[in-house]
Parts: C-alpha cells; sequence; structure tokens
C-alpha cells in the first residue's frame, strides 16, 4: 500500500494522456482540401480521410483540369476547339477533343438540336460571359445562328469536319465535364476511394462518405440559401444548369446564359435541370440540353441513356423527377 | 445455541447469496424506474442502481460489485427488451468502466475513500466509458465531444448523490445484525 | 441532518475526488465554450493567404485581387463583400458568411474569402450541386 498513493496519481494522469493523445494526437484521419479558380469557376477537391501522398495526386488532378481547359477553351494557342473555329476544312485533333466532339454530337442528334456546340458566334454576339452584354437584335440572331444544328460538327476517328466554315466552336457546356471526369481518373489512379471533385457545383463523387453515401444537396434555382433537395449517391456525377448561374437584365427583361440553340434565345421552359451520370461530360451535356428541352423532352432524352436520372424545375416551378432517383432523393 | 464453525461460515455464505440477489434485484428495480422517469435530455441518467454497486463493494468486495452490476445490466436490458441494442451495449461500457474504476479506488485506497468518493469516480468513469462506446459503434462526429463535458459534470452530481445515499444505506445496514462486522469483510474476502 | 453526517464521513480523499472532477469538467466546458467563437477569416489569392483575422474583430478590409480592389467589411461575427470591382458582383450577390467552411468566391478578380474553426456548422448535405 506504500505505492498506492503514486498509483492514484499515475492512473487519471495516464487514462487524461490516452484520452487527449486519442482526442487529438491521431493525425492519419485528416481530410485534404485544395481549391483552385479554374473554367472560370472555384474547384474544389476534397479527400476525406485521405492516404499520405494524397495531396500529391489532388495536384495532379488540378494541372490535368488546366490542361484539358486550355485544350478546349473557346480561344487561346493552345486550344483545339480554336484551331477547329479557325479551320476551312476537316482538321485532325487530340483524341480527347474528338471523343468530348464525338460524345456532344450524339447528344446534339438525340436532343434534336436542343445542344449545340456551334454557338460561338451566337455566345459572343450576347456577351453574356462579359462585362457588357446586350440583346441582339433579330437578323444578329439569325446570322449567328447560320451553319449551326444538329449536324454542324462531324468526326471521324481524330478528324472533326464543320458542315459551314464560318462555325466557332464553343464547348463550354460539355468540357468542363470531362476535365472533371479527368481529374476523378487521375486520383482514382492514385489510391484515392473517397473523393468529390467540385467544379462550382458540377461534382463527380468517387467511392461513397464512409459509413454512407455522399449526401448531395441541389440548389433551389429561387431562393439561393435553400436546398431543392437531397441525393444520396455514390460513384456518379451530377451537374445542375440553372438559368439562375449567370444572367443579364434588361428593360426588366432577365436573360440568362443557356440559350435554346434553335431559336437563339435564353431557353424558358425550365428554371434548373440536375442530371445525374456515369460521366461529367455526359451529365454536363444532357443538363443543358435537358434544361433547353423542357420537362417532357428533357426527361424523355435522358431515358436514351443507360444509368442517367435527372430532377428538374419547371419554368412554373413544378418539380420532376425521374423513376431512378425517387429512392435516393429526401426534400427538405 | 451454539454453532460450529463450518456451520457459521455455511451460514455466512447463504446469506451472502440471498442479499446479493437481493441487491441485484433492486438494482433492477431502480434501473427500470429511472428508465421510465422522465429526463430533460436523453442522455441524462441518474445512475441510482449505482448506489447498490457502491454499497456492495464496501460490503462483499469487487467480484461481488461485478455481479450486481453484470446482472443488473443483462436482467434489467432484457426486461425493457433491449438486450445487444446499442443501448445495451453502452450500459455495459459504462458499467464496466464504472466498476472497474470504483474497484482500484478501493483497492489502492483502502479505509482513505469513502463512498462519496467511490461512487463519483464511478459515475466519471462511466460517462467516459459510455462516451467512448458511442464515438466506437455510434456517431464518429466531433459534436459528440461537446457532450462530455456535460456529461462529466452531471455525472459528478449524481455521483456524490448517490455516495451520500449508499453512505447512509451503509451506516444503517452497519447497525442491523444480519450485517455485523461485514464492513471489513468485503476486504477479507478480497483480499484471498 | 442525515446528511451532515455524510459530510463528516466524508475522507479528504472524497473530498479532493470531487474537487478535482468538477474543476476538470469544469475547464473542459469552458476549453469548448471559449474556442467556439474563435473563428477566422482567410483570404486567398492564387493559392496563397494573403489576409487572415479573427472574425470577432470588426473591420473594414480592402482587397488587392487581379482586376481590382475589392471591399470585404467584417461585422458582428460575419463577413461580406460589400464593393467588388467585377461586372456581375457575384461574390456581392453571396451574401453574409459566418460559418467554418463558407466561402466568398470571386472568379474574375481572384479572390476567395473563407472561414475556419470553431464549430462545424450542422449542414445536411456534403456538397451542393448548383
Amino acid at each position: 500500500m506504500r505505492y498506492s498513493r503514486f498509483f492514484i496519481l499515475l492512473l487519471p494522469a495516464a487514462a487524461l494522456a490516452a484520452f487527449l493523445f486519442w482526442r487529438f494526437g491521431a493525425a492519419g484521419e485528416e481530410s485534404v482540401v485544395r481549391r483552385q479558380f479554374l473554367m472560370g469557376t472555384l474547384v474544389e477537391i476534397t479527400v476525406p480521410a485521405a492516404p499520405s501522398g494524397t495531396a500529391d495526386a489532388v495536384d495532379r488532378a488540378f494541372a490535368e483540369m488546366r490542361r484539358v481547359e486550355e485544350l478546349m477553351r473557346p480561344d487561346g494557342p493552345g486550344s483545339e476547339a480554336a484551331a477547329i473555329t479557325a479551320a476551312e476544312g476537316p482538321i485532325e485533333v487530340g483524341s480527347e477533343t474528338a471523343e468530348v466532339i464525338a460524345l456532344g454530337m450524339k447528344v446534339a442528334r438525340l436532343s434534336g438540336g436542343g445542344f449545340d456546340m456551334g454557338l460561338g458566334r451566337l455566345k459572343t454576339l450576347w456577351g453574356i460571359e462579359t462585362e457588357h452584354p446586350r440583346v441582339p437584335k433579330p437578323e444578329e440572331i439569325l446570322s449567328a445562328l447560320e451553319g449551326t444544328g444538329p449536324e454542324d460538327l462531324m468526326t471521324d476517328g481524330n478528324r472533326v469536319l464543320k458542315s459551314d466554315p464560318r462555325l466557332a466552336v464553343d464547348l463550354g457546356a460539355i468540357a468542363k465535364g470531362f476535365a472533371i471526369d479527368r481529374a476523378a481518373e487521375i486520383l482514382r489512379n492514385s489510391g484515392v476511394t473517397r473523393a468529390v471533385v467540385n467544379a462550382g457545383g458540377d461534382l463527380c463523387v468517387i467511392g461513397d462518405r464512409g459509413d454512407r453515401p455522399w449526401r448531395i444537396g441541389i440548389q433551389h434555382p429561387r431562393d439561393p440559401g435553400a436546398l431543392l433537395a437531397t441525393l444520396s449517391l455514390e460513384n456518379v456525377s451530377v451537374v445542375t444548369s440553372g438559368d439562375y448561374e449567370r444572367f443579364f437584365e434588361a428593360q426588366g427583361q432577365r436573360y440568362h446564359h443557356l440559350f435554346d440553340p434553335r431559336t437563339g434565345y435564353p431557353a424558358g421552359l425550365a428554371q434548373s435541370m440536375t442530371v445525374v451520370a456515369p460521366s461529367a461530360a455526359l451529365a454536363d451535356a444532357l443538363a443543358t440540353a435537358a434544361f433547353v428541352l423542357g420537362p417532357e423532352q428533357g426527361l424523355a432524352l435522358l431515358k436514351e441513356f443507360s444509368q442517367v436520372e435527372g430532377l428538374l424545375v419547371a419554368a412554373d416551378g413544378t418539380i420532376f423527377i425521374s423513376e431512378g432517383l425517387r429512392e435516393k432523393v429526401e426534400w427538405p | 445455541m451454539t454453532f460450529s464453525v463450518a456451520e457459521s461460515s455455511d451460514l455466512e455464505r447463504a446469506r451472502r447469496r440471498i442479499f446479493l440477489a437481493l441487491f441485484t434485484a433492486l438494482a433492477v428495480a431502480l434501473n427500470t424506474v429511472e428508465v421510465l422517469l422522465p429526463s430533460p435530455v436523453p442522455w441524462f441518467r441518474l445512475g441510482l442502481a449505482n448506489i447498490l454497486t457502491v454499497t456492495v463493494l464496501l460490503l462483499y468486495g469487487p467480484r461481488a460489485a461485478w455481479a450486481v452490476t453484470l446482472g443488473r445490466i443483462i436482467v434489467g436490458s432484457l426486461l425493457l427488451g433491449r438486450l445487444f441494442s446499442p443501448g445495451f451495449f453502452l450500459s455495459l461500457g459504462g458499467g464496466a468502466a464504472a466498476v472497474a474504476v470504483m474497484t482500484a479506488a478501493w483497492k489502492l485506497c483502502g479505509a482513505r475513500i469513502g463512498p462519496v468518493g467511490i461512487s463519483c469516480l464511478g459515475a466519471a468513469a462511466h460517462a467516459a466509458g459510455q462516451m467512448l462506446l458511442a464515438w466506437a459503434i455510434l456517431v464518429r462526429h466531433d459534436a459528440l465531444w461537446q457532450l462530455f463535458p456535460l456529461l462529466l459534470l452531471a455525472s459528478l452530481v449524481t455521483g456524490v448523490l448517490n455516495g451520500a445515499v449508499a453512505d447512509m444505506l451503509l451506516e444503517t445496514l452497519k447497525g442491523h445484525p444480519a450485517f455485523a462486522g461485514l464492513r471489513d469483510a468485503g476486504r477479507k474476502n478480497s483480499s484471498r | 441532518m442525515a446528511l451532515k453526517s455524510v459530510l463528516r464521513r466524508m475522507t479528504l480523499l472524497d473530498r479532493a475526488i470531487v474537487m478535482v472532477l468538477g474543476m476538470f469538467a469544469g475547464s473542459l466546458l469552458l476549453g469548448i465554450n471559449s474556442r467556439a467563437p474563435g473563428e477566422n477569416i482567410l483570404v486567398e489569392r492564387e493559392g496563397k493567404i494573403i489576409f487572415t483575422a479573427p472574425l470577432k474583430e470588426e473591420r473594414e478590409i480592402r482587397l488587392k485581387g487581379i482586376r481590382g480592389e475589392a471591399v470585404l467589411i467584417v461585422r458582428e461575427g460575419g463577413a461580406e463583400m460589400i464593393e467588388a470591382p467585377c461586372p456581375r458582383k457575384v461574390c456581392m450577390g453571396m451574401g453574409r458568411i459566418d460559418q467554418d467552411g463558407e466561402i466568398i468566391a470571386c472568379v474574375p478578380n481572384g479572390l476567395l474569402v473563407r472561414i475556419e474553426g470553431g464549430n462545424e456548422p450542422e449542414k445536411t448535405y456534403d456538397v451542393l450541386s448548383r
């Protein structure tokens, strides 16, 4: 019993030390979160419970996205999209650009022209990404639409041919998705089993959240602080196109950035369209296309693809949801 | 009337068993009553059954305390229909931590520690044990730890109260012939 | 009466245990509560932190971005952008942020304002699609 006093002190001290170490000392479970401005938006890559070396993989994923951005932006010296725009005849491009254009043309065909990668001149005309957007005159719009349509680009292997030499290529509605896919691929190849690549609300989730699926909040199109729904999903890409993202006002009218290629004016049938698909490039293109087509035709378009689901808010606020999402959605 | 030595120890053993069974039954009853009582917040419990664990520990020693506690948790869970539910494992973890710490304190400190001190240590260990188990099997969320100081503070209050009741109970029992001289018997039983 | 005798029977160690446990619980409680409002505001430009300060200190900050000067105001434990040199003023439209992990991103100006530390906000989702 001589040492009892010593033990009385030692026991709680040891317990406290163990508690503190266990609570604050375990460093292996740190998550890695990195952000960079890329493709005109804030890209955030999150890897929960990251193994060592993850930060390096995340940096490489960002570098890959930057490479894709350089390749597919509408202008710039390294851009293949710009090269196609400048080309008079058929032109050889890299396999990635050819793959993206082939996928885009499939969506363009199936949507009956609701999706178009030849809207370069129309977008320049509206200037919606610039400081001075304006509403063009109808005849200007008609002239900017000349040569566009569901067959305006053709691919044969890595060769791309424009149906009209004046066609200006804009891959904005699909390239971001492709860049997300590439980043996700890099992470997967580096042994990352759980991650989110989020490019300003267009995202890809890898694996699950650990003990449960990822919970993906969908922005409410009319209430900036609120959620429309929450989806519980694993290993998919989710892209939302909404009329609230970019817009300007002129003479009391709101003009947003999602144009209907058939009219040259902002599409008016939907407030937002969320597409869940196996790849972000497909989700990106389909979100734009189905937004333009509206509730009936838009959701019918999604049915043409396997493992593709969607959630659409129509112009009057009615919510449409595809069959496969009903078990995965939670309403607020 | 005279007893042989053997008869006297037989009688003592039988008496001890009967009282342990009685204490376990009482602990189960208190446990059940406590669950039925309304509680201000879900995790807050009075831990009344610990009164009996402390009493038994001081009367009969550690093995008896383990028996009463485990018996109470298993029978009590059966009674409330939550054997092997998460709540059951939480009670088991908390109970085991409490008895382990109380026994250790009782062995190490001997007469220098009384029922109130033992009860307080037990209550704190109970809170810590439950916390660890909740973290391990239920929610791995950091917010859980914000609950811990409150839980610890609450357990301290209930620990003092329960210890005081155990102390009074022990004083009362000591006066009864059935327990005469038993306060040290616990120590003797365990030192074997 | 009875309680008084309980008090009398309490040993020195009993009292010490009660006091030490009480102090430990109390200090933990204080420790957690004092951490809660200690959140910081951080401003990043091109991946580098160019400004950081506690959120509870009220101030007006002029931030040099790629495009020009933006004004961030910190008051009552939150931050908001009140002036921006960009055409669409998206960052101003993002309103006020006051919880850990919240972000004001000013894309054309290359500025990222975020809040760190303190308690995790109660979020019902992991990531937002918009």
